[in-house]
């Protein structure tokens, strides 16, 4: 009985190193965001997010930002008649609306085995395309896609912009700094620190960044979204006052 | 520093950026009677700004610019109320049509291509024909002012719009011919303007200079107060309908327009009307080859976003 009992109580170490992955008994990876909530008001015009944690040593970093995933509507463009021209729409679907993604190596790192769930070309396996494409072009419009959006700095890979150092406390600290452009669409955003070793996740860590409107953008957004009607009448008015008032102003300056 | 966030464009901007288009493109408002929305819809899209919230923001900015620009023309006595009511009937009447038109074409796949085919041969054409009339005219004044021309047979279409009836007399434009004349031409108007995604204005002038025979002055005032009705119904329907209005955006455009328009109109009573047109000749031909390169140039990219002329 008492062997069985040993035997079991065995088995159950085993399992329990087994089952709970690496990471778990690790919990030595941290990541904050400055600041955790970014406010676009009046005079916003991008911010500069500033990443800080630890990681366990010897070990690289890849920190992903990424925003929700929606449908988008674009329009392909191709040639008629020797003329280039808008000739279809194509949808794409599951794509983020911002993803970024940092890393500590001087290349985004790769893992062994398993296909990296991180990385500009990761995203490919994620997004689908559907419209006026054929299979065989879904490679290059993913290319085109992936273009467009750096265009905008909604998407980017920025390999080596993560510095790791060691504190005093035999720490190993991580920062970096990542610019949130103009356009950045206000909403939650999924911020994920993956710890690597010898092409393995060690840990993962997950924070949440807040883009929010604020002040009179917010103000003007509602309006125009939620009571649409009243919001354009407004508009030409202010638009008609504006027009007659220069216009009242210059006739008084002629006069003279 | 001058940077400011535009809520419905979802960008932010420089403001002296748009102050500087707005008063360019406003200047060009109240010294041709265009709106100007063939000009600073693709100069918005150039900075940044979606091209739907461009084209929707744009008309509301055109309101203020087309308001100061005929309350200025007004002052001075070049609005045909008469005529430009009747232009706007027709034109409300062809936009609704070309609308129409647009959704069949979009039906069958092939809108674009008609739209940009529109836009390339109605600004040659417009462009090509008042340059070189103008031209003509400018170089043969000093000979017509000596040599009386002798009273020339009317043409096939001067004889056409006096043979229609309800003729009606237009006393500030100093023409008298059927009120069925600006309604159809307003309307054929409208189609084009419909289908090009603009107010018309670069089509509305040459059509009352060369087709209703209306004064140059009479024509930009006439135009601008036609246009400003126009644009009110597009920014109202772009507000309920798209949520494309940027209020920020058209306030700081208004503002610099509105100046602009002030300062072309004031100069459009110096110059004369062949050099009024030679110059408007010129900008539409300007903005129909950068078009034409745009369709002959391979773009950069082979995907873009949905919206816009």
């Amino acid at each position: 009985m008492g062997l069985k009992m040993r035997k079991l109580a065995w088995l159950g170490l085993v399992a329990a190193i087994t089952l709970v992955p690496p990471a778990a008994a690790a919990e030595s990876a941290k990541i904050r965001l400055f600041p955790a909530r970014v406010d676009i008001g009046a005079f916003f015009q991008g911010v500069e997010v500033h990443l800080q944690g630890e990681i366990p040593p010897e070990a690289e970093a890849v920190v992903e930002i990424q925003g929700a995933a929606a449908q988008q509507e674009l329009l392909r463009k191709g040639r008629r008649g020797g003329l280039w021209m808008t000739v279809g729409e194509i949808w794409v679907e599951n794509a983020p609306n911002l993803y970024l993604v940092l890393s500590s190596a001087p290349n985004i790192p790769q893992l062994n085995g398993p296909e990296t769930p991180w990385g500009l070309s990761a995203l490919k396996s994620r997004i689908n395309f559907r419209g006026v494409l054929h299979d065989q072009e879904k490679d290059r419009f993913f290319q085109e896609f992936l273009e467009l959006k750096k265009s905008e700095e909604l998407y980017g890979a920025l390999p080596g912009a993560l510095k790791i150092s060691n504190s005093p406390e035999g720490r190993v600290t991580l920062k970096g700094t990542c610019l949130l452009p103009a356009k950045v669409p206000p909403g939650h955003y999924q911020v994920r620190l993956s710890v690597i070793k010898d092409g393995k996740v060690l840990e993962q860590k997950n924070e949440e960044l807040e883009v929010k409107m604020v002040g009179f953008p917010a103000l003007l957004a509602n309006l125009a979204y939620g009571h649409g009607a009243f919001y354009g009448v407004v508009a030409v008015l202010i638009a008609i006052a504006t027009g007659f008032i220069m216009g009242f102003l210059f006739k008084g300056k002629a006069e003279h | 520093m001058w940077n400011l966030y535009l809520p419905i464009a979802g960008n932010s901007i420089n403001i002296l950026l748009l102050f500087g288009l707005g008063g360019g493109v406003g200047f060009l408002s109240g010294l041709f009677g265009v709106g100007g929305g063939f000009l600073m819809t693709p100069l918005l899209i150039m900075t940044g700004i979606p091209s739907t919230v461009a084209a929707a923001s744009d008309s509301n900015q055109i309101v203020a610019a087309s308001t100061s620009g005929t309350y200025a023309h007004y002052r001075m006595g070049n609005v045909d109320f008469k005529m430009g009511f009747l232009l706007l009937v027709g034109g409300v009447v062809g936009g609704t049509l070309g609308v129409q038109l647009i959704k069949v074409l979009m039906a069958l796949g092939n809108a674009d291509f008609v739209i940009k085919i529109t836009y390339v041969v109605m600004l040659g054409v417009v462009g090509f024909y008042m340059f070189l009339e103008s031209l003509q005219s400018l170089r043969k004044k000093a000979v017509m002012e000596v040599k009386r021309a002798e009273p020339a047979r009317p043409s096939t279409y001067a004889r056409t719009i006096q043979a229609l009836p309800w003729q009606m007399r237009f006393d500030k434009s100093g023409v008298t011919f059927s009120a069925l004349v600006p309604l159809i031409l307003g309307i054929m108007v409208g189609i084009l303007a419909a289908i090009m995604g603009v107010g018309g204005g670069f089509i509305m002038v040459p059509v009352m200079v060369y087709m209703l025979r209306m004064p140059m002055h009479v024509v930009v005032g006439t135009s601008l107060f036609q246009i400003l009705f126009t644009c009110i119904n597009v920014t109202v329907m772009q507000a309920i309908t798209n949520h494309t209005v940027d209020l920020v955006l058209a306030l700081i455009l208004l503002v610099g327009s509105t100046l602009g328009a002030q300062v072309g109109a004031k100069l459009s009573r110096r110059l004369k009307a062949d050099q009024l047109k030679i110059l408007l000749a010129s900008i539409v031909l300007l903005v129909m080859v950068q078009i034409l390169v745009s369709l002959i140039l391979t773009p950069n990219l082979l995907l873009g976003y949905k919206g816009g002329h």
